[in-house]
């Protein structure tokens, strides 16, 4: 025999393996060399056996009654243990139920907030909005209460014989506005377009609806030696004046 | 206890079924209830022990390697380190409760215990008792054979031949109790 596994088989690791009472490490190493070597396996099966009958050499006949008793403790903590598994099954559906509810919460929060932010961008604009209108009003009621301010009276030409405009213009201010008061009636196909030539520069300022813009002053931008021109143009407008269709001119 | 009725309670413990405790009870418990006596010397200890042995061993059925050990000998590490654990909390109770009842040690008998046991345990006194005492140092005790010379004031020399001795008539015993079982199961 191998001296290694003699000295192992000297060493009563083996007896406190079989007692259970070695460490982890010892542990290992016995069972190490049990797998390893046939000697060593032999010599712990027959210990085994040897407890086995040594141990039963001093059985003591158990008394009346611990058996139900040991039996019944072990039923009670098996049904225990399935009311447990009730209670476990129950509780995970409650998390379910929960986890999902908290989902469609969570979900409808991030649906609000979304709206939030729409409904705020529009609040915003509308803000925005409103505040140019109410400068521009301002700027209106300057112009139109300024002592400074000409007031020019635009004409049609023979293209527009009715054409009837207003322009006020404040050279302190810089302000000009035009309120065009009556256009002759255009084929459906053609409108009005206003125009104002800055510094040599050709500004488009959009087509004049008569029936909203008659009572509407439109800015101008100002200039020195600017003018404002409206032309006839094909419906939807241009963006640069058809020369021959121009009906008014105002030069302020 | 034969091969396949092992491996039939094996079986059951691993698919938690609480036959397996009734199976174990009738067949391991005088056994088992002897171990924690062995430990504890004192009877109504012992049942605390064994009691408590079961519901450990029910609850860590799946702890059980069949690989690495038989079942017997899983059953009896439990039922040991209970017994120890058991002594050592009412000893730090209070040392004088947990004084050795003598008289339980009388009041022994074989009477009651089941025929198989009754068979063997006739054969305890074929041993002598130097031998047994080597014997119990090892199997109960737990003690290595330096320990066991030291506690026993025995040469180390003399507890290894003993022992020696001892597991030798231990097997005569058995091999005896393994014939005549296969000649029971043969007639």
């Amino acid at each position: 025999m191998n001296e290694k596994i003699k000295n192992f088989l000297n060493s009563d690791l083996l007896e406190q393996y079989l007692l259970g009472t070695t460490s982890n490490e010892e542990t290992l190493q016995v069972e190490r060399y049990i797998a390893m070597y046939p000697e060593v396996r032999e010599t712990y099966i027959e210990l085994q056996e040897n407890l086995e009958v040594y141990a039963k050499l001093h059985a003591i006949k158990t008394p009346d009654g611990l058996k139900d008793k040991i039996l019944n403790q072990i039923k009670s903590e098996k049904t225990g243990r399935k009311k447990f598994f009730r209670y476990a099954i129950a509780a995970s559906f409650a998390a379910l139920i929960f986890a999902g509810a908290s989902y469609i919460f969570w979900n409808q929060n991030q649906n609000l907030q979304a709206e939030n932010i729409i409904v705020n961008n529009k609040i915003e604009s509308l803000e925005e909005n409103m505040r140019m209108q109410l400068e521009d009003v301002r700027n209106q009621f300057i112009v139109l209460h300024n002592p400074k301010t000409k007031k020019l009276t635009v004409k049609g030409n023979s293209k527009a014989k009715e054409l009837k405009a207003v322009a006020y213009i404040n050279p302190v201010k810089k302000l000009s506005y035009i309120n065009v008061s009556k256009l002759p009636n255009l084929p459906e196909n053609q409108c009005y377009q206003m125009w104002a030539e800055v510094n040599g520069e050709m500004i488009n300022l959009g087509i004049i609806k008569e029936a909203t813009d008659s009572e509407k002053l439109m800015a101008l931008p100002y200039g020195e030696d600017a003018v404002g021109y409206i032309t006839i143009e094909a419906e939807g407008g241009t963006t640069s004046p058809t020369v021959e269709n121009i009906v008014a001119n105002i030069r302020y | 206890m034969s091969v396949l009725l092992e491996k039939h309670i094996v079986e059951l413990l691993l698919e938690r079924d609480d036959k397996a405790m009734s199976l174990l009870y009738e067949h391991y418990g005088d056994t088992l209830l002897g171990v924690a006596f062995k430990v504890v010397r004192n009877e109504a200890l012992a049942e605390d022990v064994l009691q408590e042995s079961f519901l450990k061993i029910w609850r860590n059925s799946d702890s059980y390697d069949p690989s690495k050990a038989k079942l017997f000998t899983w059953l009896f590490r439990i039922t040991r380190n209970t017994a120890i654990d058991k002594l050592r909390s009412v000893n730090t109770k209070s040392d004088k409760e947990i004084q050795i009842d003598v008289s339980d040690v009388y009041r022994l008998g074989t009477e009651g215990i089941n025929p198989e046991l009754m068979d063997i345990q006739d054969n305890l006194e074929k041993i002598e008792e130097k031998y047994q005492i080597v014997l119990d140092a090892l199997f109960f005790q737990g003690m290595t054979q330096q320990e066991a010379s030291d506690e026993l004031n025995i040469p180390l020399g003399t507890i290894k031949s003993r022992l020696k001795i001892g597991l030798r008539e231990l097997k005569k015993i058995y091999g005896s109790v393994l014939l005549f079982a296969s000649l029971l199961n043969f007639w």
